[in-house]
């Protein structure tokens, strides 16, 4: 069971492990016997998920991919609506235009803005992800002040 | 110019304990987990996770810092943590406002219900 949790300590982000994995090794030795091996692991698995998911800002890259996707999905959509069309009024041909017949159709200027439109969006979400979390993990790097007594 | 200690209120229940169990003087974890048990009455207790978890987002906001260790020949692995006096401030504000809390409570429980 120490094995074990040493594995969930080890799986912990770096900087909680480095600054409280020996203690809370040195705890689990302490308290094994009267709390129960197994509390501690359950203990030791729920903070391994809080590490994860709130405090090390994780769930902000996660929520950008996630809002990436949905931006790209809606852009699909967006697209399967409305591309197809103007790429109709461009060209003039009165056929209806499906997804299946506008994916064997030259490639136009719309379709080309409306694409790069979709990219950078999605872009522009990750890089607002990425700088919240980067903010994040920055100020919780605050040094630790010793109290003199 | 007194502190504005709401932005830390309400504490969660492990949080408040932490700082309740740091209160009288510096603790290492193991001394925080059994007084916060002793506390309680052995009502609540919290892991090891739960603990440093909580320590490391007081640590943060300055509630709590890691003081020096008191004894030559403890155990090197202890670290020794104490109460910072705005983690004081924000312990008896949240204390004041249980106290609200308790005081509204019990009258209402001594009150005869009204039916409506």
């Amino acid at each position: 069971m120490r094995t074990f949790y040493r594995c969930l300590l080890w799986l912990h982000p770096p900087s909680f492990r480095r600054q409280f994995g020996d203690e809370m090794l040195w705890i689990f030795d302490q308290a094994a016997n009267t709390q129960g091996a197994l509390a501690i692991c359950s203990d030791g698995l729920a903070s391994l998920a809080r590490q994860w998911l709130l405090r090390s800002g994780c769930w902000k890259v996660v929520a950008a991919i996630l809002l990436a996707l949905v931006q790209v999905s809606l852009g699909g959509v967006a697209l399967s609506r409305v591309g197809p069309r103007s790429m109709v009024r461009l060209t003039g041909d009165p056929r209806p235009v499906t997804l299946a017949t506008a994916a064997h159709q030259a490639v136009t200027v719309p379709f080309v803005m409306y694409l790069a439109l979709f990219v950078l969006g999605g872009l522009l979400l990750m890089i607002l992800g990425l700088g919240l979390w980067v903010k994040s993990v920055s100020a919780r790097r605050r040094p630790v002040v010793l109290r003199v007594r | 110019m007194t502190e504005d200690f709401s932005p830390f209120l309400p504490l969660s229940p492990a949080a408040l304990h932490i700082l309740l169990s740091l209160a009288g003087e510096d603790r290492h974890g193991y001394g925080i987990m059994q007084e916060v048990a002793r506390q309680s009455e052995g009502q609540y207790k919290i892991g090891p996770g739960t603990l440093y978890d909580n320590l490391q987002k007081l640590m943060t906001q300055s509630l709590v810092e890691e003081s020096r260790r008191p004894p030559a020949h403890d155990d090197p692995r202890r670290r020794y943590y104490g109460l910072t006096s705005f983690g004081r401030g924000v312990l008896s504000a949240e204390v004041s406002r249980l106290e609200t809390v308790v005081r509204e409570a019990r009258v209402h429980l001594r009150a005869p219900r009204r039916v409506t």
